[in-house]
């Protein structure tokens, strides 16, 4: 019978160390995924504010083809758009009229305000001249430097305390289940 | 060329059931029914190709011009809208689009030309040897004698132009050509020929092609296309008086008329032009009308049409 006993309490606090550990996982795993999330966002419209800020130069420098400009992107914007750019491309190449379904394929992570002004600037981009366009292009980066700002607040607020909850909650369950 | 910028099902049609070889012109309007220029005749593009039926007809709206502006700009029209300005977006390869809408002008300026209602797309074509008749014409004692080609539009003038630089290179005529290609028709790029010995200047204006060119180049010969204003008289005339020959073209559709251009009186009365050839559009484009001297009187012509 003793024999028994030992080997529940044995089994019972391997268990314990098991859901532990599970649920510190669980809470660090939600911790960092909304961390990332607001990372990503504020990346994303950093880089979206660094693209019209690139147009604007390539556009009234050397009158750049829209597709060369997007292309010549250094890799970590690229990586920063999280496929936008491939997005557009892609429907320029295929002679495929802009849709948003298209474009925001795999980004999940904006409002729908945000897409709105996202898809504008897109369609709007090699449509008209050349003072016209940079107008657009001009009120296209303040609007997204609102979103920047914004992005960036999210972060500074939410990620990094979302990251913070995450790992008081690993904490507080260590302690609760020991 | 055309597969980019066409729609998809515009251009299908034309794969399917159009030698593209033949057609000159394919005209699009707003709400009008697309019209292909073959040879001297004109037809309506139909979903089995051409038809003389307009219920048959496709017809086009203005996305669609808007659409092929927007592809023939390579997706950016302000890199290229000094040429819209102009009336005409040459894409790559050489096919001309002459453009027609609303012209917006600012103190005097024109900015832009917007709602496209009419496109103009102009394929062109490489004919070897068309300038062959003419060329023993045109050279004397290894000299080129300056020569205007005169015809109506899509008389073959460019076609003719294009193929004399290339007969000159293919014949070891190590002649400086310089190109000034002000609306980037001449040089078809890697389809086109322009020779071992030719320079080009694209998409500058005459004067400035002209005065640029004979500084820096020293041609012994400059080609241009579609002479016009009394500045383009004037550069004819700096270039002569610095010892260049001249080859160009001009819109006129007899010698008869040509000699009422009042811009080109000038050149007439100081004979600059040693030869004229005259093109027609009569048997085709191409048709050789005649080739004529400074004094206007008939050497030769036999039509390559």
């Amino acid at each position: 019978m003793k024999i028994y006993q030992d080997l529940g309490a044995k089994l019972g606090g391997k268990m314990k160390i098991i859901i532990i550990a599970i649920l510190s996982l669980v809470c660090i795993f939600f911790g960092l995924k909304f961390y990332t999330k607001y990372k990503k966002r504020k990346n994303f419209f950093d880089a979206l504010v660094y693209l019209c800020q690139k147009f604007d130069v390539e556009i009234n420098f050397s009158r750049q083809r829209v597709q060369n400009i997007i292309l010549s992107l250094d890799e970590k914007i690229k990586q920063n758009l999280c496929g936008l750019d491939k997005n557009f491309l892609q429907c320029l190449e295929n002679k495929e009229s802009l849709e948003k379904q298209k474009l925001f394929e795999n980004l999940s992570f904006l409002n729908e305000d945000e897409q709105n002004n996202i898809f504008l600037f897109f369609k709007s981009l090699g449509r008209s001249d050349m003072e016209n366009q940079l107008k657009e292009i001009k009120n296209f980066e303040k609007k997204f430097g609102d979103f920047l700002s914004s992005a960036s607040l999210e972060f500074k607020k939410y990620g990094k305390l979302s990251l913070k909850l995450g790992f008081v909650a690993c904490l507080l369950v260590v302690v609760i289940f020991i | 060329m055309l597969e980019k910028i066409l729609p998809a099902d515009i251009f299908n049609i034309l794969d399917k059931y159009v030698n593209f070889s033949c057609i000159n012109e394919i005209r699009l309007r707003v709400d009008k029914p697309i019209v292909l220029s073959i040879g001297s005749q004109k037809f309506f593009l139909s979903s089995h190709g051409t038809t003389g039926n307009l219920k048959e007809a496709i017809f086009t709206s203005k996305t669609v011009l808007e659409d092929i502006v927007f592809r023939a700009s390579e997706c950016s029209i302000y890199s290229v809208n000094e040429q819209i300005k102009r009336g005409f977006l040459v894409t790559e390869g050489g096919v001309r689009l002459g453009l027609g809408g609303d012209l917006i002008e600012e103190k005097g300026q024109i900015k832009t030309l917007t709602n496209f209602n009419s496109i103009n797309i102009r394929i062109p074509h490489e004919i070897k040897n068309c300038s062959l008749s003419c060329f023993d014409y045109i050279l004397e004692n290894n000299k080129i004698l300056n020569t205007l080609i005169i015809s109506p539009p899509g008389a073959g003038k460019t076609t003719f132009l294009r193929d004399f630089i290339c007969q000159l290179s293919q014949r070891n005529y190590a002649f400086n050509v310089l190109v000034l290609d002000e609306r980037g028709e001449i040089d078809l790029g890697n389809k086109g020929c322009i020779g071992n010995f030719a320079d080009k200047i694209s998409f500058a204006p005459k004067k400035i092609g002209f005065e640029n060119g004979i500084r820096s180049l020293s041609p012994n010969l400059i080609v241009t296309d579609e002479l016009g204003t009394e500045e383009d008289v004037n550069s004819v005339l700096y270039a002569c008086n610095a010892g260049v020959s001249i080859m160009a073209s001009v819109h006129s559709d007899s010698i008869e008329s040509f000699l009422k251009k009042s811009s080109f009186e000038k050149i007439i009365n100081e004979k600059v032009f040693k030869r004229f050839i005259v093109l027609s559009l009569r048997n085709g484009p191409g048709t050789l009308e005649g080739i004529y001297n400074e004094n206007l009187s008939r050497l030769g012509g036999k039509t390559w049409r």
